[in-house]
């Protein structure tokens, strides 16, 4: 559908894209995900035609898109200022586009109300556009980009904007627009809840060059690198040392968890001895309360920080042997207490969990 | 009494401003040759004689002419250099916009006096077209200034989006740029109309033997008789400025509305 190929893009001297290379899917919700600066919004706008490539391609439906102005491109752009036409009413404004194609009043008028009611502001159309509250204007922007069905609808951080009730309940719009129309959507954003929540695939993006690129459960489960990890939710670090690599399986020594064993699978890039680490989510250790028997393997830790939720607590625990702090999320369940700072506990966890990284 | 000298102060300073000005009408309608006190009577007739000089009516009809076309000449050039400074980067951008906003500090005299050489050593002779030229060199900073500010408050993504929409570059200045600084525009005609028309040294060096208003009305005060129709005209553009002031409020302020702003500051 969308190919980048080895893309490049210089401001001047700063190299902003470096040697892009990647496929988006016909029909996905795609996200390209990283920190700002890290050159998400220039490669969606090289999709638009807003920026040109130094080198490399860009291709839509096996087109080049080389010397295709943006106004002869089969995509629409919902602006992350939602860039609505403020001396225009509503109806004019997701008419905008449609102006060209000749059609009759009547026809015309037809095709804005289906739009609107698409984005669920029928009866809008008379309003305004300056009017319009933050959310409103971005079902605008939307309705205006999708009443040309283009190929691929491109989202600049349509969402930023927004506060945080109103941003979950457009994730979820979306989502279900995007099921509806089922148009190619690609959004850039830097918030990896966000991206995690509507994407099908992710692509993430640091200093020009896309890091990982997978579909969300792999990239929180299986990041290729410390930064991704790091980059996703929270992930916790601790020193390991590899010891033995054989059939699949990788032997290690790590603070706090003592000797563990890693799948291949579970180890991105190639194995060196020391200076590596593994890697764990908060939820894949279990602090085992009186009674309770450990699955897996076992550890001994003391509880340093109690962070209460209602829901969930968030324990910073010291395993025996590690020199850092690591943090562990307990959903709490009704009767039992939370721990206090200073306790002594142990701790479960499932080999599974470990992802090891050098 | 707490800020009492502010007061006295802030009255002081609006008596100097505006009594000269309540003087013009007062004059303008009194029924003596001698501008002085006490007023004698109530009459029309310097506003009668005012409408039967030639002299004036000419004047006036090159002053018209003049500030007109320097007005939409210059708002003309300023919406390219406007358009210019807030969109593209070019070598020696700051060099060049300095270059051209120079005549807002540079004496007229000296403008005054270069262009009239430069005019007559080319052999050029002078009339309207002349004052024109001036008019234009010196208003252009002025719609500079106003039009940037309007360009620069214009969200780039706005263009983006009607070229993203299918709309081409020109298509696009039309209906999106176009109607979003006509605030701006219209300000920048009527301040440019406004400074053309009463400019007196540009136009005294370069007008030749077709005076402007300003010129006709310094010319006139050599003649004591002439006086009190000098009153009933400066009545009549007091009148006219106060209108054309408030055409100018009224589509700031429209436009403020319509593109949804807050309203800072403005001339009312």
């Amino acid at each position: 559908m969308i190919a980048f190929q080895d893309v490049h893009k210089y401001y001047g001297d700063y190299h902003a894209l470096r040697g892009i290379t990647a496929t988006i899917r016909a029909g996905e919700f795609f996200s390209l995900l990283g920190p700002s600066g890290c050159g998400k919004t220039t490669l969606l706008r090289t999709i638009a035609g807003f920026e040109g490539i130094s080198s490399g391609a860009v291709m839509i439906d096996g087109k080049n898109m080389a010397g295709v102005p943006a106004n002869k491109r089969p995509t629409n752009m919902v602006f992350q200022s939602y860039a609505i036409f403020p001396h225009l009413t509503v109806a004019e404004n997701v008419g905008f586009g449609l102006r060209r194609a000749g059609l009759s009043k009547d026809e015309m008028a037809k095709r804005v109300g289906d739009a609107l009611e698409m984005v669920g502001l029928a009866g809008y159309g008379a309003r305004a556009a300056h009017a319009l509250s933050g959310g409103q204007r971005q079902r605008v922007a939307l309705a205006r980009a999708l009443i040309l069905k283009p190929k691929v609808l491109l989202l600049d951080e349509p969402l930023s904007a927004l506060d945080k009730k109103m941003r979950e309940q457009m994730q979820v719009e979306l989502i279900r627009l995007q099921r509806q129309v089922g148009i190619t959507f690609i959004l850039v954003t830097h918030d990896q809840e966000e991206a995690l929540v509507m994407s099908d695939r992710i692509a993430v993006m640091f200093e020009g060059e896309i890091a990982q690129l997978a579909d969300p459960e792999t990239l929180y489960r299986r990041p290729s690198s410390r930064r991704v990890a790091d980059f996703i939710g929270t992930m916790n670090f601790l020193p390991a040392k590899i010891l033995s690599e054989a059939g699949g399986k990788i032997e290690v020594e790590a603070e706090g968890f003592g000797r563990a064993t890693v799948e291949a699978d579970q180890a991105p890039g190639a194995a060196s001895g020391d200076g590596a680490a593994v890697g764990f989510r908060p939820e894949t250790l279990t602090i085992l309360f009186e009674g309770q028997q450990a699955t897996d393997r076992e550890a001994t830790a003391v509880i340093e920080e109690v962070v209460y939720f209602g829901d969930m607590t968030y324990y910073d625990v010291r395993l025996d042997g590690a020199k850092t702090s690591t943090r562990i999320s307990m959903r709490n369940v009704f009767g039992r207490p939370v721990l206090e700072i200073g306790a002594k506990t142990r701790i479960s966890w499932s080999p599974g969990a470990l992802v090891l990284f050098r | 009494m707490k800020g009492g000298w502010f007061k006295v102060y802030a009255l002081a300073y609006l008596l100097f401003l505006y009594a000269p000005i309540i003087i013009l009408p007062m004059f303008a309608f009194n029924d003596a040759t001698v501008i002085a006190f006490p007023l004698s009577g109530f009459s029309t007739r310097w506003f009668d004689e005012m409408m039967q000089a030639p002299a004036l009516r000419i004047a006036l009809k090159n002053s018209l002419i003049i500030a007109v076309s320097a007005a939409v000449i210059s708002t003309t050039l300023g919406i390219f250099a406007a358009r210019a400074t807030t969109r593209y980067r070019f070598p020696a951008k700051a060099g060049i916009m300095g270059l051209i906003m120079l005549p807002l500090v540079l004496p007229e005299i000296i403008v005054a006096v270069s262009l009239l050489v430069v005019l007559l050593g080319l052999g050029v002779n002078l009339s309207i077209f002349t004052v024109i030229l001036g008019h234009v060199l010196i208003c252009t900073p002025f719609t500079i200034a106003i039009l940037s500010s309007a360009f620069q408050s214009l969200d780039q993504s706005l263009e983006e989006a009607a070229y993203d929409l299918g709309e081409s570059g020109p298509s696009t200045f039309r209906l999106i740029i176009l109607p979003l600084v006509m605030p701006g525009i219209i300000s920048s005609l009527l301040i440019s109309f406004t400074i053309s028309l009463d400019e007196f040294i540009i136009a005294f060096f370069l007008a030749g033997t077709e005076p402007t208003l300003p010129v006709y009305i310094f010319s006139q005060f050599r003649f004591p008789s002439s006086v009190p129709v000098i009153m009933a005209l400066g009545t009549v553009l007091v009148c006219l400025s106060i209108l054309l002031l408030t055409i100018a409020e009224y589509f700031r302020r429209r436009g403020i509305a319509k593109s949804g702003g807050k309203d800072t500051g403005g001339f009312l």
